[in-house]
C-alpha cells in the first residue's frame, strides 16, 4: 500500500496495460492469473481514485475562480 | 461841427454891433446854438471810459472816450462827461444787461442816444436816453472774431486742444479767485466724490480791469512747476452777469492756448463761448460741471476697469470648467471604458474557465472510458468467471495442463471446477482430429 500511495496515475496505467499485454498474448500464466486479475483490479480501482480527486479538485478550482470574478 | 458854431459866433458878434460880450453871454450863446443845432438828440459810438452810478442820488455818470485807431497812443482823441438819469439808469441798464448778458462796464463800446447838454457854469455834458445793445453785441462778437482769427494766424489756437488729458487726473493746478462761490462749489463737489484728488489752488483776480494779467501772471506761477500736475482747472464765481471780456483778450487766450498742461475751464457763459473756452483742451459751463467730468472721467474708467475685470474672471471660470469637465468626462471615459475592459476580459476568462472545465470533463471521461474499457477486458480474464462458465483447470502433478502431451492412460489428474478439486484417473487418450 506504501508503494502504491506513491505511484503515479501513468505507472499505474502503463502497468494495466503490461498486465492486458499479458492477457492478449495468450501466455498468461494460469496459476497467477488470479493474482494478476486481483492486481489490474486495485490498479484500477487506484485510477479511478486518482480521476475522482482530479475531477473534484478542477471543480473546486473553478468555483473559487468564479466567485473571484464576480 | 466846431467851424459851424465859430461861423455863428462871427455872425453874432457882427449883429451885436459891440466890441465885446461877457462870458455868460458867450456860454448863452453857445448853449442855445447847441441845442438848436441837435433839437432831437443824436446816436454816437463811443467807448466807456469809467463809470459809477451816485449810491444816493442813482444818477450814473460817465466819461466816454474815443481811443485814437493808429494805436499806440493811449491818450483819447475825444473824451466827454456824461449822465444816466436814474429814471432811465434801470431801465436801459436792465435792458443792456439782458441783451449783451453783461453789465454795462468801463472799456466797452457802446452806442448811445445823448442829448447836448451845455450849461454856462458846468460845461459842456451829454444826457443818455437810450442805449443800442446790438452795437456792442456786434462790436464785441467782431473783436472776438479778429482774436480768433489772430490766435490761429499764430498757429496757437489748436494747441492746448493737441495735449493729451490723462484718464485720470488728481494733481489739479487751480486758477480762480480764493473767494469766489465757484471754487467753493468745485472743491465741495471734488471732496465728495469717491476718489482722491490733489488741488492748489494759484490765486488770480477773475474779473475787472486787472483780471487778464493777474491769470496771466496765476498762470505763469503754474507753469514754474508744471510737473506736478495732471491739468489745470479756470473757475470763476458763479451765476452774476459779470464781466467776460478778459476771457475774450488776446493775450490771456494765446497763453492759455500754448499752455504745457490741458486747460479745463468753468468761467460760464450765456450765449458764445469765449475765446478761452474755444482755446482749452475742455470747455465747461460751471465749476461745478468741471468737478463732476474729472470724478466721472475717473468712475468711467474704474468702472470699466471692474468690467474687464469680471469679464477676465468670466472667461477664467468658463476655462476651468471646461477643463474641469473634460477631465470629469475623460474620467468617466476611463472608468466605463476599463470597466467594459474588465468585462470583456471577464468573459473571456469566463470563457476559458468553461472551456477548461470541459476539457478537464472530457479529459477525465476519456480516462475513465479507457479505465473501464481495461476493467471489462480484466474481468474477461479473471479465472473465477472463465470457471463459472463451465471450464476448467486440468493439473498433472500440480502443473497445469495445455495439451494432451506427457500423459499417459492411469495417470492421477486434479480438475478444478469453480467450486471445488475432483481428482480423476485418465482412462482413455484420443487427439483431435484422430
Amino acid at each position: 500500500m506504501e508503494q502504491q500511495r506513491e505511484m503515479t496515475y501513468a505507472e499505474a496505467l502503463a502497468e494495466l496495460e503490461s498486465i492486458l499485454g499479458g492477457f492478449e498474448s495468450g501466455k498468461a500464466d494460469i496459476d497467477t492469473l488470479a493474482a494478476q486479475v486481483a492486481r489490474a483490479t486495485e490498479l484500477i480501482k487506484f485510477c479511478r481514485q486518482r480521476l475522482g480527486k482530479v475531477e473534484s479538485d478542477v471543480k473546486e478550482a473553478m468555483k473559487v475562480e468564479a466567485n473571484a470574478n464576480k | 461841427m466846431g467851424a459851424k458854431i465859430g461861423i455863428f459866433f462871427c455872425t453874432f458878434a457882427l449883429m451885436s454891433n459891440e466890441k465885446y460880450i461877457t462870458l455868460s453871454q458867450l456860454l448863452t450863446n453857445i448853449r442855445q446854438t447847441l441845442a438848436q443845432a441837435f433839437p432831437l438828440g443824436v446816436w454816437i459810438s463811443a467807448e466807456i471810459g469809467s463809470m459809477n452810478v451816485n449810491r444816493y442820488s442813482g444818477h450814473c455818470y460817465m466819461e466816454l472816450i474815443e481811443k485814437s485807431s493808429e494805436g499806440g497812443s493811449t491818450t483819447p482823441q475825444a473824451r466827454v462827461q456824461a449822465a444816466v438819469w436814474r429814471s432811465r439808469w434801470g431801465l436801459l441798464s436792465g435792458h443792456f444787461a439782458s441783451a449783451t448778458g453783461m453789465p454795462l462796464a468801463e472799456g466797452m463800446k457802446v452806442l448811445l442816444k445823448v442829448s447836448v447838454n451845455f450849461h454856462e457854469a458846468y460845461g459842456l455834458s451829454l444826457v443818455v436816453n437810450d442805449i443800442d445793445p446790438t452795437y456792442t453785441l456786434g462790436e464785441r462778437a467782431a473783436q472776438r472774431q479778429q482774436t480768433i482769427e489772430q490766435l490761429r494766424a499764430d498757429g496757437v489756437f489748436d494747441l492746448n486742444k493737441a495735449l493729451e488729458l490723462p484718464t485720470i487726473v488728481q494733481r489739479i493746478a487751480i486758477v480762480s479767485s480764493a473767494t469766489a462761490a465757484g471754487l467753493q462749489d468745485f472743491m465741495r463737489h471734488i471732496e465728495a466724490s469717491t476718489w482722491q484728488f490733489y488741488p492748489t489752488l494759484y490765486e488770480a483776480t477773475m474779473q475787472g480791469s486787472t483780471a487778464e494779467e493777474s491769470i496771466v501772471a496765476a498762470l505763469g506761477r503754474v507753469a514754474e512747476s508744471d510737473e506736478e500736475y495732471d491739468a489745470v482747472v479756470v473757475i470763476r464765481g458763479g451765476g452774476s452777469q459779470s464781466d467776460l471780456e478778459c476771457f475774450n483778450s488776446y493775450d490771456l487766450s494765446a497763453n492759455l492756448a500754448q499752455f504745457p498742461l490741458p486747460i479745463i475751464t468753468g468761467i460760464g457763459h450765456d450765449r458764445d463761448e469765449s475765446v478761452a473756452d474755444l482755446v482749452a483742451h475742455t470747455a465747461l459751463k460751471t465749476p461745478t460741471a468741471v468737478a463732476d467730468f474729472l470724478v466721472e472721467r475717473i468712475s468711467g474708467f474704474m468702472g470699466e476697469a471692474e468690467y474687464t475685470y469680471e469679464a477676465i474672471l468670466t472667461a477664467t471660470n468658463a476655462l476651468l470648467t471646461g477643463h474641469t469637465q473634460r477631465l470629469e468626462r475623460n474620467a468617466a471615459l476611463i472608468s466605463s471604458g476599463s470597466q467594459s475592459l474588465l468585462r470583456r476580459i471577464d468573459v473571456r476568462l469566463e470563457g476559458a474557465t468553461q472551456r477548461l472545465a470541459a476539457a478537464t470533463t472530457r479529459l477525465i471521461d476519456t480516462h475513465q472510458a479507457r479505465l473501464s474499457r481495461i476493467e471489462a477486458q480484466v474481468e474477461g480474464n479473471n479465472p473465477r468467471r472463465i470457471l463459472a462458465l463451465g471450464f476448467a483447470v486440468v493439473r498433472a502433478g500440480g502443473k497445469a495442463l495445455t495439451n494432451t502431451e506427457g500423459i499417459a492412460v492411469g495417470d492421477s489428474l486434479d480438475i478444478t471446477l469453480a467450486d471445488g478439486t475432483a481428482t480423476a484417473n485418465v482412462t482413455n487418450i484420443s487427439k483431435q482430429g484422430e
